[in-house]
C-alpha cells in the first residue's frame, strides 16, 4: 500500500506545461528522490503536492485521501510537511521557537485562552517547547536552540527547517533541495539526519541536485525532464538508464566515481532553478 | 548578569508603581491631563504594535478605529443615554467590525499595497465622520459627552481619569503580553518572518491576520471611547491621517517584537507635544518651535531609528540582553 499516490498531475503556467501528466508512488519507510535538470518542474510538482499550487489536472492521494484542492495548512495537518529551496525560517524567532511554530498545525487553544493565559494555553506552550527540544536533539542541533534564526549558519538553517517540518507530526516529509548551500561535511551530516528521520517513521521525498547524495540515500528515484517523468527506479538502474543519461547526465563519464567520492557532482554546480518556489 | 535579570523581572512592577502613584505627586491638573493623553495614545500603540511589531502588518488607518470608538461611545452616551460602561463596550464592538473590514484586504495585500489600502480606509472613515451628520454631528462633532462612570461613581477629577486610562492600559498590556508570548504571538511573528514558512508550518494564516487586526482595532476603539470621555467632545479633525501616522511613528520608534518599546515611544512622543507644560521655565519661542516642527521631529526620529536602531527602542533594550547571553556562552 503506497503512502502517496500521484496520478496524472499536470500544472500549466500560461503556455508552459511545467508538470506534464506525472504519476508515481511513494511507499512508507522509504526515501524517494525527485531529480531532473533545472526547469524540469520539480519544485512546481512539490508545490502542487503541498497545496501551494493547484494542479490543472490529476489527483494526489495521501493515505487514501485526496489532497488536491486543499490549502497548504490542511495538507500539513493531513500529515504531509515540506521545506523550501530557499529556507523560509522566521528570522526574528530563535531556532527553538521556529520549531515550536510547527506544532501549531495541531494546536488551537485559541486567542482568548492565550490572552487570559489560561492553563490550556500555557500547557500547549510547554508541550510545544518540549517537542521542539526533542526534535532539535533528534536532528542533533540542540545547542542552537536559543540562537535567533537570522544568526544561524546556512547548514543549521536547513536542519532547523527540517525540525520545524517534523514538529507538524508528518508521515511524509518533502525536502526541496536540502543540500543546497551545504559544504561536504554538512552534506554527510544531512545524509545521517535523513536516515534518522526515516528511522523515526517518517517517509521522505527529496528534490536534490547533488547526485552523490541522491544516489547515497534514496531507495527510489523519479527523473523529470521538461515536466515529464522519463524514468523511475532504484539508483543503480537510473544511473544506467540511457534515456536519463541522454536527457540529464549528458554522457556516460559522469557516472564514474571521482576522487572526491562524489559521483556526478557536475550537476550540482548548475544554478538553482528559479520558478515555482515562490 | 543576575542583577540585570532581577531588574528585568522587577522593572514592570517598579514602572507600574511609578505610573500608579504619579497623580499623588503631580498635582497640576493640566499636567495630569497630558499624562492621561499619553495613556490614551499608549493604548492605541499597544494594539498597533501587536499588528505591526508582531504580525508585521502595516496600518496607516488606525486613527479611524480611534474615531469609530470615540463616536460610538459618544453616540451611545449622548444620544441613547446609555451608561458609560455600555458605551465603552459598544465602542469596542463597533471597532471590532471595522477591524474585520480592514482585515479582508490584508489577506491579499502586503507591504506598501496594504499600507495604501489602510490609508484609504482611514481617509474614508475621516470623511464619513464629517459627512454622516445624523450619527456623528458632522464637522461640529459631539459635545457634552458625560464623564466616564463606573456604576454610580462618576470619574470627573483629573486623577481618577488618569487612573482609569492607565488602569485600562495596564489590562491591555497584560492581555497583549499574554497573547504575544504564547502561541498566537509566535504565529504573528512567524507571519512577519515568512508567510510561506508559516503556511508550511500549519499556521492558520488567515485566522491570525483577522484576529490580530480585530484585536488591534478593538484596543484602538476603546482608546477612542476613553478619549471621548476624558475630553468631553469629539470632532472629525482629530481622527486624521496625521494621527494615524503619529501612531505608526510611535510603533516604529518603539520597535518590532516589543511592547515596552512602543509604550515608551508613545509616552515620549506625546509628552513632546506638551513640552512647555513639563518644563515650566522653557521660553515660549522654543516650545512654539517644538510644536510647529512636531511632525518633522517625528520624521527625523523615525529616520534615525531606522538607520541606527532598526529594532527600535525595544531592540536596544534586548540587544544589551542578548550580548550578555553570548558572553556566557563563550
Amino acid at each position: 500500500m503506497s503512502l502517496l499516490q500521484v496520478r496524472h498531475v499536470t500544472k500549466r503556467f500560461g503556455g508552459l506545461t511545467a508538470v506534464d501528466d506525472v504519476s508515481f508512488d511513494v511507499f512508507p519507510g522509504t526515501i524517494k528522490a525527485l531529480i531532473g535538470p533545472n526547469g524540469a518542474g520539480k519544485s512546481t510538482l512539490f508545490n502542487t503536492l503541498t497545496g501551494f499550487e493547484k494542479p490543472d489536472g490529476g489527483s494526489v492521494l495521501f493515505e487514501g485521501r485526496e489532497l488536491v484542492g486543499r490549502r497548504a495548512r490542511d495538507v500539513v495537518r493531513a500529515g504531509l510537511a515540506r521545506t523550501f529551496q530557499n529556507t523560509q525560517l522566521f528570522d526574528e524567532l530563535s531556532a527553538g521557537e521556529n520549531v515550536m511554530v510547527g506544532r501549531q498545525a495541531h494546536q488551537g487553544k485559541g486567542f482568548t485562552a492565550a490572552m487570559l493565559r489560561l492553563p490550556g494555553a500555557t500547557a500547549e506552550d510547554r508541550e510545544a517547547r518540549e517537542e521542539a527540544g526533542r526534535l532539535l536533539r533528534l536532528i542533533g542541533i540542540e545547542e542552537w536552540v536559543d540562537v535567533p534564526a537570522a544568526d544561524l549558519p546556512a547548514g543549521i538553517r536547513r536542519l532547523v527547517e527540517i525540525a520545524r517540518a517534523l514538529a507538524t507530526g508528518p508521515r511524509l516529509l518533502l525536502l526541496d533541495e536540502p543540500a543546497a548551500g551545504l559544504n561536504a561535511t554538512e552534506g554527510r551530516e544531512l545524509v545521517h539526519t535523513l536516515y534518522r528521520v526515516r528511522d523515526a517513521g517518517v517517509t521522505v521525498v527529496i528534490v536534490e541536485h547533488d547526485m552523490g547524495l541522491v544516489m547515497d540515500v534514496s531507495d527510489e528515484i523519479v527523473v523529470l525532464d521538461r515536466g515529464r517523468k522519463i524514468a523511475e527506479g532504484p539508483p543503480r538502474m537510473i544511473q544506467l538508464d540511457p534515456v536519463v543519461i541522454a536527457a540529464y547526465l549528458g554522457g556516460g563519464e559522469d557516472e564514474d566515481d571521482g576522487p572526491a567520492g562524489r559521483p556526478g557532482r557536475c550537476v550540482s554546480t548548475a544554478p538553482a532553478d528559479a520558478p515555482g518556489d515562490a | 548578569m543576575t542583577s540585570s535579570r532581577t531588574w528585568r523581572y522587577a522593572a514592570p512592577f517598579v514602572i507600574a508603581v511609578i505610573v500608579a502613584i504619579l497623580p499623588l505627586v503631580v498635582t497640576d491638573r493640566f499636567l495630569l491631563k497630558v499624562f492621561t493623553f499619553a495613556g490614551v495614545n499608549a493604548l492605541v500603540v499597544v494594539g498597533l504594535s501587536l499588528l505591526f511589531g508582531y504580525a508585521g502588518q502595516v496600518s496607516l488607518g488606525h486613527a479611524a478605529f480611534v474615531g469609530i470608538g470615540a463616536y460610538a461611545a459618544a453616540y451611545c452616551t449622548v444620544q441613547l443615554h446609555w451608561p458609560w460602561i455600555l458605551g465603552f463596550v459598544a465602542a469596542g464592538a463597533v471597532s471590532a467590525l471595522g477591524g474585520l473590514v480592514l482585515a479582508v484586504p490584508s489577506l491579499r495585500l502586503k507591504g506598501y499595497y496594504l499600507a495604501v489600502a489602510t490609508l484609504g480606509f482611514g481617509e474614508l472613515m475621516a470623511l464619513s465622520f464629517k459627512e454622516a451628520e445624523p450619527v456623528t454631528g458632522g464637522v461640529d462633532g459631539f459635545t457634552g459627552i458625560p464623564y466616564p462612570a463606573l456604576g454610580p461613581f462618576e470619574l470627573r477629577t483629573a486623577s481618577s481619569l488618569y487612573w482609569l486610562v492607565w488602569g485600562i492600559v495596564g489590562v491591555a498590556l497584560l492581555i497583549a503580553w499574554n497573547t504575544s508570548s504564547l502561541r498566537p504571538g509566535r504565529a504573528m511573528r512567524a507571519l512577519h518572518g515568512s508567510e510561506l514558512g508559516a503556511q508550511a508550518s500549519g499556521v492558520d494564516v488567515v485566522g491570525v491576520k483577522v484576529r490580530t487586526f480585530v484585536m488591534s482595532a478593538v484596543i484602538a476603539g476603546l482608546a477612542g471611547a476613553l478619549y471621548a470621555g476624558v475630553v468631553g467632545f469629539v470632532s472629525p479633525s482629530v481622527f486624521t491621517l496625521s494621527a494615524s501616522v503619529t501612531f505608526m511613528a510611535m510603533a516604529v520608534i518603539g520597535g518590532t517584537g516589543s511592547l515596552a518599546g512602543p509604550l515608551l515611544a508613545a509616552v515620549l512622543l506625546t509628552l513632546l507635544q506638551y513640552f512647555d507644560a513639563l518644563i515650566p521655565g522653557i521660553p515660549r519661542s522654543t516650545s512654539q518651535a517644538l510644536q510647529e516642527y512636531r511632525e518633522d521631529i517625528y520624521a527625523l526620529a523615525i529616520i534615525l531609528v531606522v538607520i541606527f536602531a532598526p529594532r527600535g527602542l525595544g531592540g536596544l533594550w534586548r540587544r544589551r540582553d542578548r550580548g550578555g547571553g553570548e558572553e556566557v556562552r563563550q
